[in-house]
């Protein structure tokens, strides 16, 4: 018998066939997904979810080597310091597209946000698996509050952030579920929400620099500075740009159907590359400064002292330099390659300051266990797979069909 | 660093006042490094072959070429050339041209200098300004076949010479482009239409479309002086 339900029921199997299985049948579908890409990224998971899941049962000292001395681990120093950093491409391309009008980059601010999104949520998850008692997350927004503390103002930004970073990615969600009035109200906001988040991004990014000046004593007196904060800062913009670069090239390759054809990638890259060349020789003398002001210069003649060159040379005036030669000469591909190595040397600094130079007097070293560490790996995973899922389905890298001007918001 | 230890303060702080002023002192080159050449955020390229044209009043201003006040314009090439011919406005003040007389190849010619001269049918000419500085690497060969193709086509076709310019970068200074060329191209319709008629103000509301030869229309007589009041060239005399 043919009634309204079986009707409903047809139209909410159409639904899910358009929206969920890219038009494919549950089967065709299944099968389209077995790539080798797939393969290892299951394999990943189907080790990292149910590792995950005994740290949760058993708890940090049976999954970690984290110690009273050692607290924090790679969790914060990649998962969280780096993820946080490297999300800044986010609020650097809204701000420069929709505060500075530098319409160029408008193809990229959409891959930039989602990336920024899917960045801060994968550190808060990161974030809950470090602490050791994750239900207690939610504590400084509900009712503790810590006023003078750092780590409280890193809290609200957090959520804060995340929240706006989801709220500009409305726009694309309400174009793939066809939603255009909805749309509409999330699309005026975008000046609000950008405004909000380099407010947002400016505070926390650098407060997460602040949480090590309560720590004078225990990190390395070459990365420990009264000016952190500010490295913290002016880092994370190099991070963002030179991720966007990075991401923006990948995705441009592995979604040759999803993406703009006409987006000038190649531009925009040698455009953020200008961007990021700048940012990072200024941050090479904003470091450079904190070695004078704390009188440390006999210090670089010890072994962490060439640890410490190696970062200031190899990471930051040496890319610096690749993308001032790459941006001035049209050389893309050196853009590239730099801009994965800035996002290397960016990790190896969060990592520099929370786990190698952290405690280096002390003879109880830190040295992450397997499980941490494929932990990690499980969460960047898990993001990857997730941008993916989206950016197959919503219109990411280039404007849907029937908002022509959407990749503009 | 022991507290009471002065001294060692004052030459911190000294270094530290060495670094930033190092820093500035680097950053400027620094910055014009990774700013690239000179032309390139300058310049549209020749590779822009359809010029999307806005109408200032009557006459049209391809967004992607720079303008000079003489009425000239100019875009830039992949081959570091730029290319230079004479605008919409100048073609229809001028009129239909019998010959254009053009420098030779290998001449230098200057911004805001005399640089070619446009010949109507009735003997008499106008000279009009070189846009930038430079020298002269070649001319349109179609123009001395059909000299009217820089009136019909003056954006197009009807270019005149490619120059190889030597200090773009200060000629860019007194060119103007995007909605400055708009503005100027008004003022300058404003302009033509008070010498319609000085003493009754605008009189073209009905729509006319100018025609070519519009100095011819307003003057007869004195059309060429006339011309070159609009083109800058006319300080030189009466007879300019």
């Amino acid at each position: 018998m043919s009634s309204p339900t079986t009707a409903s029921a047809a139209t909410s199997r159409n639904w899910a066939n358009d929206k969920l299985f890219l038009g494919l049948s549950i089967w065709d579908y299944l099968k389209s997904l077995a790539t080798p890409g797939n393969f290892i990224a299951g394999l990943i998971m189907a080790i990292g979810l149910p590792l995950m899941a005994y740290r949760f049962i058993f708890g940090l000292g049976a999954a970690t080597n984290l110690s009273q001395t050692n607290p924090w681990g790679i969790w914060i120093g990649f998962d969280l310091l780096s993820g946080v950093a490297l999300a800044a491409g986010g609020y650097t391309l809204a701000t420069s597209v929709y505060i500075f009008g530098l319409d160029k980059y408008h193809a990229v601010v959409r891959p930039a946000v989602l990336t920024g999104f899917l960045g801060y949520l994968f550190a808060v998850l990161g974030l809950a698996a470090d602490l050791g008692r994750p239900w207690n997350l939610p504590v400084p927004i509900v009712y503790s509050f810590g006023g003078p503390s750092v780590m409280f103002e890193i809290a609200w930004c957090v959520v804060l952030y995340l929240t706006v970073l989801f709220m500009e990615f409305l726009p694309p969600i309400f174009e793939w579920l066809g939603w255009p009035k909805a749309r509409l109200r999330a699309v005026r906001m975008t000046i609000g929400l950008t405004v909000f988040g380099v407010m947002l991004s400016t505070l926390h990014q650098s407060s997460l620099g602040g949480l090590f000046l309560m720590a004078p004593t225990k990190l390395h007196p070459l990365w420990y500075s009264p000016f952190i904060p500010a490295y913290f800062f002016i880092s994370s913009i190099a991070a963002g740009l030179s991720m966007v670069i990075v991401e923006s090239a990948l995705s441009h390759r592995a979604f040759q159907s999803r993406a703009d054809h006409h987006a000038d990638v190649d531009g925009i890259a040698l455009g953020l590359a200008r961007g990021a060349s700048i940012v990072l020789f200024a941050y090479f003398f904003v470091k450079l400064q904190g070695i004078a002001d704390g009188g440390r210069w006999a210090m670089l003649g010890t072994p962490y002292g060439y640890w410490f060159l190696f970062e200031m040379l190899g990471f930051i005036l040496l890319p610096s330099m690749l993308f001032a030669y790459g941006a001035r000469h049209s050389h893309v591909t050196l853009v590239r390659w730099t801009a994965a190595w800035t996002v290397l040397g960016i990790v190896v600094n969060r990592l520099n300051v929370s786990v190698i130079a952290m405690n280096w007097n002390v003879p109880d070293r830190y040295i992450p266990s397997f499980m941490e560490v494929w932990i990690s790996i499980t969460l960047v995973t898990l993001g990857v797979s997730t941008f993916k899922w989206i950016v197959n389905r919503m219109p990411v890298l280039k404007a849907h069909p029937e908002y022509p001007d959407s990749a503009s918001h | 660093m022991i507290p009471h230890d002065i001294l060692t303060l004052y030459s911190a702080k000294m270094l530290e006042y060495g670094i930033a002023v190092l820093f500035l002192f680097l950053f400027i080159p620094f910055w014009r490094y990774v700013q690239g050449p000179a032309k390139a955020p300058a310049l549209a390229t020749a590779t822009s072959r359809t010029p999307v044209a806005t109408a200032a009043e009557w006459f049209l201003t391809p967004a992607d070429r720079l303008f000079h006040r003489g009425h000239a314009w100019l875009m830039g090439g992949d081959d570091g050339l730029v290319t230079v011919g004479l605008d919409d406005f100048a073609a229809k003040l001028v009129g239909p041209l019998s010959r254009v007389s053009l420098p030779a190849v290998g001449a230098s010619v200057g911004q805001g200098e005399q640089a070619w001269r446009l010949m109507a049918a009735d003997g008499r000419s106008v000279d009009m300004l070189s846009p930038v500085d430079g020298t002269v690497v070649a001319l349109n060969p179609a123009l001395a076949a059909s000299p009217d193709l820089a009136e019909r086509d003056p954006y197009g076709d009807g270019w005149l010479v490619k120059v190889r310019p030597s200090r773009l970068r200060a000629n860019r200074i007194n060119l103007m482009a995007g909605r400055a060329v708009h503005r100027w191209m008004e003022e300058a319709a404003a302009g033509l239409r008070g010498h319609v008629a000085p003493g009754l103000g605008a009189l073209a509301q009905d729509g006319g479309a100018p025609v070519a030869g519009m100095a011819r229309a307003i003057d007869p007589e004195g059309w060429d002086r006339l011309a070159a009041t609009f083109l800058l060239t006319a300080e030189e005399g009466p007879d300019a």
